[in-house]
């Protein structure tokens, strides 16, 4: 967050150096604008690609296409020889290049929409498919003969110019400026291009969208169930991510006035991806760094290279140095470079280190650990805005909060949920015990969406949650932790709850990126909800760190949090206590009870510790082999024959006599 | 300290990510016995397991294993000295059947004709994984992953086994079992170094325990006296 943002001195500094820069080159005869200006379109595309894979985590190989499509966009519509339909309407470069990033999207979005349900490797291979079918595309359709029935054919129709490419394509015009003979106004265009999307890059990811993409990243089954809905979220990455492209590309055909398929194959992708990594998935900075380390060094360094590489070789009368030409070690070179990088600095160039300073283990915390408690959770630390909701929960009504009747699962020949029913009041806490693979996990996917049920009916407060989504279900108010817990781990402790309240958010991608005052109150507002929930849990003064740095009972803390950040009418808990150590457990005892008490929430609670179930629960159901086998208040179960023999074991009565 | 012990960890202080996680921790287990663990999450008791294996490395002080220090030892060769984890979350390999997992276990040995012998004996231990051979390691429940997970670190007929949270998740009759098995393996010679949450339990089965406080051994003693300790019985076994 804080990162993005530069101290003033230096960021005068910067925009000084940049804007005196190709003056200064020009000065010096040292002619770097133009190569510097082809950097600044490569740092744009890896800047968009950033989006798709180091925020949304689609790795994409075929991304040279959106670039492609950005560049014949304009080259179509901006091009007055084109023996194309659209020849002699050359359009203004300032109005097409607009339409060159809403095709992109469009493309982008109508390509991830049929590969968004396959995830790494496979998505990968379509996006490397997609990338090497577009410059084929083009290549074939400058000469193709439409042939219909009885129609007229038309013949030898030429739409991209084909293996020529299109030449030339038009330039921008503005009355005193001179883009055919100059490089410097090119170079000032693409910087205010490149910042703007520098701009909004950096509020989309500082958004409710920016959250999402990374929540998707982390862990998409756990954003889903958080509330995100996973397929919109991965659409605008891969709309957003080509819509850039479509910028870059459209600049590139207008600077260059002409443009041939070869400028977009696949190396041109793998490059683009080098750029991200190298710099530093996800961070901005880092990608700038990556994009322009990598051209220059192509376009500038190696030229230069080669000449002093001669003169040495000539002065020491070294034949194979004289004649050498290392701008054909390019590849060579690259690769070597970025196999020093990845085993030096796996994290890029500017990533955030895995490792922050080294901190001892907190000496307070271990001179009160033998004797203090854990903190109690405190009925006045529970946020008011969670309360206001749940007064009108607990109203009076008798409607069950879930009713799940006959619900049944096969996989495969296996019932793993047969014909069970369980119902919670309101405020009401069920236990659902039973043995390992029983089917309560299998119980808990089916009621939140991840599974389907074979037959059977789920209510939720009288209306039917089977069919929907998981994010669906969670917009209706059903939250859930997990058995092994599913944090967003690279993301901070603040973001993991904020992620929870997603789906209670409304901004828009213009919203985030213009921030009317209606979604910086909603963020202010997002945040303070935010941090009392932590405050609540105990986690107040952790909301910067990684989630994957707390201990453990903090983690399965924070995932309590972010699921009541969803506002929900019903909590599934997932044996929340696994793991814990007494104290631990107590407090988190205490605060489901809670929960119940001050907010009238209904919790279901698969849970192992006995003292836990028995203690909290109003009515437990176990269940053995998928069916249910008992039913009852905790007294009626300990004492059930069928349950002793099969969960709680002969031992367990003892267990409780001698404590 | 004591000639017969098998592992002996002498002022450890190690490193966990970016918390200093040990601060001189010495512990020792003789041959044959079962020494526990305690302790809160986070005191380092995994830590504690990982510089045994080698895959945390000490900054100062030395592990040492029937004699031989081991701390700069590579973690396959530990592996091959005689000293077999079953690692916390019941890391099993979920594409492969239970009958390839445990083949797995016995990767590293060299005794192949013992092979065998030591898979009927593990298939007595855990009578459910004999029903399940054929079937993916991925398919089972969470007691049975258990199971697999020690059955596997058994299969290589280690002198010590290291037990990580071996009850975490399971039902109570389930954790009874699992106990059951932990002195069985013991009684068939094994010596085991158990690391637990369910303090009760572990101190049930155990010789000797050792409770670790935020990177520090703050207690030792003989299990049995260590359950009746004040200290224990409010700060791990819950008691008021």
């Amino acid at each position: 967050m804080t990162d993005s943002r530069l101290r003033p001195f230096p960021a005068a500094l910067l925009v000084t150096g940049l804007m005196v820069y190709p003056f200064l080159d020009h000065w010096l005869q040292a002619q770097t604008v133009h190569a510097v200006t082809d950097a600044m379109i490569y740092v744009l595309l890896a800047l968009g690609l950033n989006i798709v894979v180091g925020y949304a985590g689609l790795l994409d190989l075929g991304y040279a296409a959106f670039f492609a499509i950005g560049a014949y966009t304009m080259g179509l519509l901006n091009s007055p020889v084109l023996g194309s339909p659209l020849y002699g309407h050359a359009w203004s470069f300032w109005v097409v290049i607009w339409i060159s990033a809403l095709v992109s999207a469009a493309l982008g979005v109508v390509i991830g929409a049929p590969t968004l349900r396959v995830r790494g490797d496979y998505l990968a291979i379509i996006t490397l498919a997609f990338g090497e079918i577009i410059p084929v595309a083009i290549r074939n359709l400058g000469d193709i003969t439409i042939d219909v029935g009885g129609w007229r054919p038309v013949e030898r129709l030429n739409l991209t110019g084909g293996e020529n490419g299109v030449n030339p394509v038009g330039r921008p015009y503005l009355p005193g400026v001179h883009f055919d003979t100059q490089f410097i106004p090119w170079y000032f265009l693409i910087l205010i291009i490149g910042a703007l999307s520098l701009w909004a890059m950096n509020r989309m990811r500082d958004s409710r969208l920016g959250r999402a993409w990374m929540a998707i990243r982390e862990d998409e089954t756990a954003a889903d169930c958080t509330g995100v809905n996973p397929v919109k979220t991965k659409l605008l990455a891969f709309g957003l991510g080509a819509s850039f492209a479509g910028f870059a590309g459209s600049f590139y055909a207008a600077k260059l006035s002409a443009i041939t398929p070869g400028a977009f194959e696949f190396n041109v992708s793998i490059m683009l991806l080098c750029m991200v990594v190298l710099g530093g998935m996800g961070s901005l900075k880092g990608v700038i760094l990556g994009g322009m380390l990598i051209t220059l060094f192509d376009r500038i360094l190696l030229a230069q290279l080669t000449f002093l590489v001669r003169w040495i070789g000539r002065a020491l009368g070294i034949v194979t140095f004289a004649s050498v030409d290392l701008t054909l070690w390019r590849w060579f070179f690259f690769g070597l470079g970025l196999v020093i990088v990845m085993l030096v600095r796996p994290e890029g160039l500017a990533g955030r280190r895995v490792r922050p300073p080294a901190v001892d283990v907190d000496e307070r915390e271990e001179a009160l650990a033998l004797v203090a408690a854990p903190p109690r959770p405190q009925a006045e630390a529970i946020p008011s805005w969670l309360r206001e909701p749940g007064a009108s929960r607990t109203s009076l009504t008798t409607t069950p909060v879930l009713d799940v009747r006959g619900l049944t699962r096969r996989f495969g020949g296996l019932v793993a949920v047969s014909e069970v029913d369980l119902v919670i009041p309101p405020a009401g806490i069920v236990g659902l015990i039973g043995p390992n693979g029983a089917g309560k996990t299998t119980f808990f996917n089916l009621v939140t969406g991840l599974l389907r049920p074979d037959h059977g009916e789920i209510r939720l407060n009288g209306e039917s949650l089977v069919g929907l989504k998981p994010h669906q279900i969670v917009g209706r108010g059903v939250a859930r932790t997990f058995q092994s817990i599913r944090l967003f781990q690279n993301m901070t402790v603040l973001d993991n709850v904020r992620v929870g309240e997603h789906c209670r958010l409304h901004a828009s991608v213009a919203g985030a990126v213009f921030r009317p005052p209606a979604v910086v109150a909603e963020e202010a507002r997002a945040r303070g909800r935010a941090r009392d929930l932590l405050g609540f849990v105990g986690l107040g003064d952790k909301e910067g760190e990684l989630a994957k740095n707390l201990a453990y009972g903090d983690q399965r803390r924070l995932e309590i949090a972010r699921a009541l950040a969803t506002e929900p009418r019903l909590l599934l808990l997932d044996e929340p206590t696994a793991g814990m150590n007494p104290r631990e457990t107590d407090a988190l005892t205490e605060l489901i009870g809670l929960l119940r008490r001050e907010l009238g929430l209904a919790v279901l609670l698969i849970e192992h510790h006995m003292e836990v179930v028995m203690g909290i629960s109003d009515r437990i159901t176990v269940l053995d082999y998928g069916t249910r086998i008992a039913e009852g208040t905790p007294t009626e179960i300990r004492q059930n024959a069928k349950v002793i023999e099969a969960y709680l074991g002969k031992g367990y009565e003892q267990e409780l006599v001698t404590g | 300290m004591s000639e017969t012990s098998l592992l002996e960890l002498n002022d450890v202080h190690a490193y966990y990510g970016n918390i200093r996680a040990l601060k001189g921790v010495s512990l020792s287990v003789a041959r044959g016995e079962i020494v526990t663990l305690i302790g809160s999450n986070g005191a380092g008791k995994t830590t504690t397991l990982r510089t045994v294996l080698g895959t945390v490395r000490p900054l100062r002080g030395t592990v040492t294993f029937a004699g031989k220090r081991i701390d700069k030892v590579p973690t396959h060769r530990i592996a091959r000295l005689g000293i077999a984890q079953s690692p916390e979350g019941r890391r099993i390999f979920a594409p492969m059947t239970v009958l390839e997992n445990l083949e797995l276990g016995a990767f590293a040995r060299t005794d192949r004709e013992a092979i065998p012998q030591d898979l009927e004996r593990v298939l007595a231990l855990f009578p459910r994984l004999r029903d399940r051979l054929g079937q993916k390691g991925g398919t089972l429940s969470g007691g049975e992953q258990q199971m697999l997970a020690m059955g596997r670190a058994l299969m290589a007929h280690p002198e010590m086994l290291l037990l990580d949270e071996p009850s975490m998740g399971l039902s109570p009759i389930l954790v009874e079992t699992i106990f059951e098995i932990i002195r069985d393996i013991n009684r068939l010679g094994t010596t085991i170094l158990l690391v637990e949450q369910n303090a009760r339990m572990a101190l049930r089965v155990a010789h000797r325990g050792y409770v670790i406080q935020t990177g520090r051994i703050v207690l030792q003693d003989a299990a049995l006296a260590l359950l009746r300790s004040d200290v224990v019985r409010k700060a791990y076994l819950g008691e008021k």
